[in-house]
C-alpha cells in the first residue's frame, strides 16, 4: 500500500494505491496524519487504484473524515470501483462522504 | 496448511494473530479457482471470510496466542459453505448494533458482521457464540 499526496490547484490530492485493510490501516492513518496536523482544508482522495477494502479499511477513512471535521476541514472521495463503492452504500456511509465520480471534477467543483 | 478432515471437509487451523487471516482466505480463493466464478464474488467471499476469522482472533479469542481458530470450508452443490470457530467464550454477534444509524455512523468499529450479513447468503451463529457459519450460492 502506498499514499501518494500532491497539490492540485490548490488541493491537495491523495491517490492511495493497493489495499485498505486491517494490515495497512495504521500506515494510512500516519499518512494523514501530517496532513491533519497541518489542518489541510480540503483533501481529495483517489481511490483508483485501490483493489480491496475491508471493515477496517472503512473505519480507517471514517476516522480520517472525523479528525478533519474537528477543525473543519472536508474530504472528497473518488474514483471508486464499482464494488468499493458498492461497501459504502450497503453501510450507508455514501451519506457520511462526499463522493464525487472522477478526481478533475472533484477538484474543480471543490469550493 | 489446509488438509481434509474425516468428513471430507477442508479444514485448517491457526494461531490467533491477524498474520494469519490472509492466509485462510487465499486458501479458500485458490481452491475456489476451478468454478472461475466472477471477481465480485471472489471480493465478497474474501471481505467475510476476513471478517469473520479476524472476530474470532480478536473478540472470539481476545488475541489469547495460546488459543486458535478452527476453519472448516466445503461444498454443497453450488452453495460454498465456512465455517470458523474460536475457544474464546462467546459474544453476541447476533446483538451488534446497526452500523448504519445515525448515532453509530462515525463509530470505528461494528461494520465487520453488518457487512457479512449483507453479501453472504446467510450467516448463523451458534448458540454459544463462537462459532459462526456463512453460505453463499455460487451461481
Amino acid at each position: 500500500m502506498s499514499v501518494k499526496t500532491e497539490l492540485k490547484n490548490n488541493i491537495t490530492v491523495c491517490c492511495i494505491e493497493g489495499e485498505i485493510d486491517i494490515n495497512t490501516a495504521v500506515d494510512i492513518k500516519k499518512a494523514f496524519e501530517k496532513l491533519i496536523a497541518k489542518k489541510t482544508p480540503k483533501i481529495v482522495i483517489n481511490l483508483n487504484k485501490v483493489t480491496y477494502v475491508d471493515s477496517s479499511g472503512l473505519a480507517t477513512l471514517v476516522e480520517i473524515l472525523k479528525n478533519m471535521r474537528v477543525y473543519g476541514g472536508r474530504m472528497r472521495l473518488t474514483n471508486m470501483s464499482h464494488k468499493v463503492k458498492s461497501l459504502f452504500e450497503i453501510t450507508k456511509l455514501e451519506k457520511l462522504f462526499e463522493i464525487i465520480a472522477d478526481e478533475a471534477e472533484a477538484i474543480s467543483t471543490f469550493v | 496448511m489446509n488438509r481434509r478432515n474425516d468428513t471430507g471437509k477442508l479444514s485448517l487451523e491457526i494461531p490467533s494473530n491477524i498474520k494469519y487471516i490472509r492466509e485462510v482466505s487465499s486458501g479458500i480463493l485458490k481452491w475456489l479457482q476451478p468454478r472461475k466464478l466472477d471477481d465480485s464474488t471472489l471480493f465478497d467471499i474474501r471481505l467475510c471470510v476476513e471478517e469473520v476469522v479476524r472476530n474470532a482472533i480478536t473478540h472470539g479469542n481476545n488475541n489469547d496466542k495460546g488459543l486458535k481458530v478452527f476453519i472448516n470450508y466445503w461444498l454443497e452443490g453450488d452453495r460454498l459453505i465456512v465455517e470458523v470457530e474460536d475457544e474464546g467464550k462467546g459474544f453476541g454477534l447476533d446483538k451488534m448494533p446497526d452500523p448504519t444509524i445515525e448515532k453509530n455512523i462515525m463509530k470505528g468499529s461494528g461494520r465487520g458482521v453488518y457487512l457479512v450479513r449483507k453479501l453472504m447468503d446467510k450467516m448463523e451463529v451458534n448458540d454459544k457464540g463462537n462459532k459462526v457459519r456463512l453460505m453463499k450460492c455460487l451461481k
